[in-house]
């Protein structure tokens, strides 16, 4: 049985179509990428994959199960989200932010040792113990970052949906997260994510979709899905393809550069 | 095992433990000093004899007046928590929702309109404040609500709406009143807890009760509303249905506590707050160390009003905010110096 | 004879709703309104009042006294504290539990009646009379008030007054505080007394001042406490208030100033009040104060 599957969703908020026939599916063991331009729906295909809205035509089915069957609390049970800003105006500790993804086992229950245990596994898998202490507002953005991604994992989902969680991270940082990642997926969990960067994508998810105008453009594995004439008509700018030491696909974008040194023949316009 | 996590958590349980020995000795303390001077070593005496006047001041007279104080700082203090996290505001109070402008509406109405005699006065003016503060709350709400939902900021800016319309509708009656009509309302809204029997604190009880008990249970959902709504939602809440009871629940127990006793600002405000600087946000020790938090300090609060200038005294609003206002400019510089850098 | 039945008899009283009273001690007496204690000096029982309110202050020995606080903003134990026997106050104290709750300690209360109006007065120091027992020197109270309206009518009809003055009573504490009274008030009540026209037609009980309100009045003679000629600044705070110096009576100066349990508490000197009232509105000129 697949976490989720996704049929021929669209999304339309009054005259605007957001998403437009979008299908997919995550596996068990899985990381899917969600990639795209700015405004392709990326993080509006992730609201209606996390049950906050729904879709305007299209089935989602979550462990086979109709999403709109599943009670909130159940959802928690199975899907965690991060989301792209928090704000919270409260002097929460980093340790009570990632805590709070106990939130919904604890409702079910009283507070066990249990939950202290998973949130602090989930801190240091985010790199985060150090400054669980601190005050959650006295962090810096990637900090508070990680101390999300904490939470999530804290949550103990199947299914993670993470929206650019490497936003504010250094490289470094960037690569734990993807790395965690596919360590997660290695422990059976699913993921979906989506990146921006289009070569740690390739690096890191098993799956890349491609989205454009709300559109699915491409689907399936990093070297089947950058190809650099695609890439040129998704994101307007022209790309080369090279190839990562690893064997992954890597592409450039073709830009004139300020860099001195440069050989002005190997570049186009 | 990292052992740092469980003490921030035992700050919470300490602090807890402290708060609930603190309210029997204010309690206590309360009970046994008054204008009618009784020793409290001769208390017990006097209560198992049943003996003369001083049982009476006792029973009839200081007890009740010590619960009502104590229950009306409970209540205020446990939706003023609550409306902090609903709003994800610490400035939020019970007033945003609408209730403590409507009760003072219902009261003026009362006052201005259908001048009763002394005797009716006793239970329709509660009544009517009561009602009044319901009746406005819902006007709110339907007023924020499109599609069967609420968001947060329409909520807001429905109650300031709403609070102008009250205010406006006061400032009309009370430009119509008598001085005597004025009189009267001003002491109202002042606030005070000298009017307390036994057959007030009765009828406070049933809302009381629903309203202390249905806020409580808000602990884990008001957590994971502090990240925000979406957040909440992810990690399991129902939306809709936590608004409706939050700010429902709060209306019953502003209403109620209003009242009974009249305006009595700043424990709804300070109380939570006074517990985050001594424990921590976190709402499941929060909605219950406010609890036991406001009760102490409108206990104590009373006391004084009470004691100060004996056998007169002050209103119980006065001393609440010449207490809170430079206490709160203490939690300011706190607050700044310990969170925001 | 007094002494004696004072503390053997119990007196019985009928209060402000009608219904009988029994007072069985009257050794320590509260007072929660300013015109009670000053019929209780009156009546000679000065010696057994122990507390007052914050509005008695005649006569002066009453300053002396332990407060209770303002009598709309009462609590019980204050009053218990002075461990009376009998507390005499207005239906209208506040909070309305007030009397129960006294009661409920075992202190005999007499709600004593306010209406304002001479026979008001006289119904009020009977009702005080008859609760301490002092029924005798309460009819000669009342005589005494009905000898200073006789002498107060005999003044008008010999002053021979060519034109009826027309008055207007305001109510003020404070230059924000100011209302003016009309109908149905103690004070258009002690002017309609000594002989003085409401000029502040269509206003009931007392209402907020306005400056139309004043000037549409246009009154001959300004009336006022004089704790409220205080409250703004004197006779130059008074004339800035708004609408005033449209007056005839701010025109001229007019004003009278009495005050204020003396003029509004109708009570054993409300006679004399009517004359001082007369004679410093259609006698004098400019500014007159009584403060007795």
């Amino acid at each position: 049985m697949s976490l989720l599957v996704a049929e021929r969703l669209s999304y339309r908020v009054r005259d605007r179509v957001l998403v437009q026939d979008v299908s997919l599916r995550v596996e068990a063991g899985e990381v899917l990428a969600l990639l795209g331009p700015n405004g392709a729906g990326k993080t509006t295909l992730l609201r209606l994959l996390a049950g906050e809205a729904r879709p305007s035509a299209g089935r989602i089915e979550l462990l086979g199960r109709a999403i709109e069957e599943y009670k909130a609390l159940e959802l928690a049970f199975v899907r965690a989200v991060l989301t792209q800003r928090r704000e919270i105006n409260f002097p929460f500790s980093a340790y009570e932010v990632a805590f709070l993804g106990r939130v919904p086992h604890m409702q079910q229950r009283p507070e066990k040792p249990l939950d202290h245990a998973r949130t602090e596994w989930a801190l240091e898998q985010a790199r985060a113990l150090l400054f669980a202490p601190r005050t959650y507002l006295s962090l810096s953005g990637g900090e508070q970052s990680r101390v999300d991604l904490a939470r999530v994992l804290a949550q103990e989902p199947r299914l993670l949906l993470l929206d650019e969680p490497t936003n504010h991270l250094d490289p470094k940082h960037q690569v734990e997260v993807l790395t965690l990642c596919r360590r997660l997926v290695q422990e059976g969990w699913g993921v979906v994510v989506v990146l921006h960067d289009l070569n740690l994508a390739a690096l890191f998810a098993d799956r890349l979709l491609l989205l454009h105008h709300g559109r699915s453009i491409a689907e399936g594995t990093p070297a089947e899905v950058l190809r650099p004439e695609r890439l040129e008509a998704v994101y307007e700018l022209p790309f080369t393809l090279t190839q990562h030491p690893s064997g992954c696909p890597w592409v450039l974008p073709l830009v004139r550069s300020t860099c001195p040194l440069a050989n002005p023949r190997d570049l186009a316009t | 095992m990292n052992v740092q996590y469980p003490s921030r958590f035992s700050r919470y349980r300490r602090v807890l433990i402290a708060l609930t020995a603190v309210l029997p000795a204010s309690l206590l303390l309360a009970a046994g000093v008054g204008a009618y001077f009784i020793s409290p070593l001769e208390i017990p005496r006097i209560l198992w004899e049943k003996a003369d006047q001083a049982y009476a001041v006792l029973v009839s007279i200081r007890f009740p007046r010590v619960v009502l104080a104590a229950g009306v700082g409970a209540l205020l203090a446990l939706s003023g928590a609550v409306l902090q996290g609903l709003f994800r505001n610490p400035l939020a109070d019970p007033g945003l929702i609408g209730v403590t402008s409507g009760a003072g509406l219902g009261a003026a109405i009362f006052i201005v309109l259908l001048p009763g005699s002394g005797a009716l006065q006793v239970f329709a003016l509660p009544i009517m404040a009561f009602v009044g503060g319901l009746l406005t709350t819902i006007l709110v709400w339907q007023l924020a609500s499109s599609g069967g939902r609420v968001q947060i900021l329409t909520l807001l800016l429905a109650g300031i709406a709403l609070n102008a319309a009250a205010g406006a509708l006061i400032g009309l009656l009370i430009s119509q009143a008598t001085d005597e009509q004025l009189r009267s309302l001003t002491f109202w809204t002042l606030g005070g807890f000298s009017g307390a029997t036994w057959t007030t604190l009765l009828a406070m009880v049933p809302t009381s009760l629903v309203a202390l008990w249905g806020l409580m249970r808000l602990a884990h959902p008001l957590n994971a509303l502090v990240l925000g709504e979406r957040e909440a939602f992810h990690l399991g809440v129902q939306l809709e249905p936590f608004k409706r009871q939050a700010v429902a629940l709060s209306a019953l127990a502003v209403g109620t506590a209003v009242a009974a006793a009249g305006g009595v600002g700043f424990i709804g405000l300070v109380a939570p707050h006074l517990f985050r600087l001594l424990a921590g946000p976190d709402h499941r020790y929060l909605l219950v160390g406010a609890t036991l938090l406001g009760a102490s300090l409108s206990v104590l609060a009373d006391l004084v009003a009470r004691t100060v200038v004996a056998p007169a005294e002050l209103p119980v609003g006065v001393v609440t905010s010449l207490l809170g206002a430079p206490f709160f400019i203490w939690l300011l510089l706190r607050y700044k110096r310990e969170v925001l850098w | 004879m007094a002494i004696g039945l004072g503390l053997a008899q119990p007196f019985t009283v009928k209060d402000a709703r009608g219904q009988t009273v029994t007072v069985r001690s009257v050794e320590r007496i509260v007072s929660l309104n300013g015109v009670t204690t000053e019929i209780l000096f009156a009546l000679g029982m000065g010696n057994n009042v122990v507390g007052r309110d914050t509005s008695s202050y005649y006569p002066a020995a009453v300053n002396k006294l332990p407060t209770v606080g303002y009598q709309f903003q009462l609590n019980a134990e204050g009053i218990l504290a002075l461990r009376p026997t009998l507390v005499l106050g207005r239906e209208d104290a506040r909070p309305p539990q007030i009397f129960d709750q006294l009661a409920s300690a075992g202190v005999t209360v007499v709600r004593v009646p306010d209406k304002p109006s001479i026979e008001g007065a006289k119904e009020k120091i009977r009702t005080i009379a008859a609760a301490v027992g002092q029924v005798e020197r309460g009819e000669a109270l009342v005589r005494a008030l009905e000898r200073d309206l006789l002498v107060l009518r005999s003044k008008q009809r010999q002053a021979s007054v060519s034109k009826t003055l027309k008055g207007l009573f305001l109510y003020l504490r404070g230059t924000q505080t100011t209302f003016v009274c009309g109908e149905g008030s103690n004070p258009v009540g002690m002017m309609e007394l000594a002989g003085i026209l409401n000029a502040a037609k269509g206003i009931r009980n007392c209402q907020q001042m306005t400056a139309e309100a004043v000037v549409a009045a246009s009154p001959d003679v300004i009336v006022l406490f004089t704790k409220g000629l205080e409250s703004v600044g004197g006779l130059e705070g008074l004339l800035k208030l708004p609408g005033v110096m449209q007056t005839p009576a701010g025109r001229a100066g007019r004003v009278v100033a009495i005050d204020d349990l003396y003029l509004g508490g109708f009570g054993p000197r409300t006679g004399r009040a009517a004359l001082d009232l007369f004679v410093g509105a259609y006698e004098r000129q400019g500014l007159y104060i009584a403060n007795p």
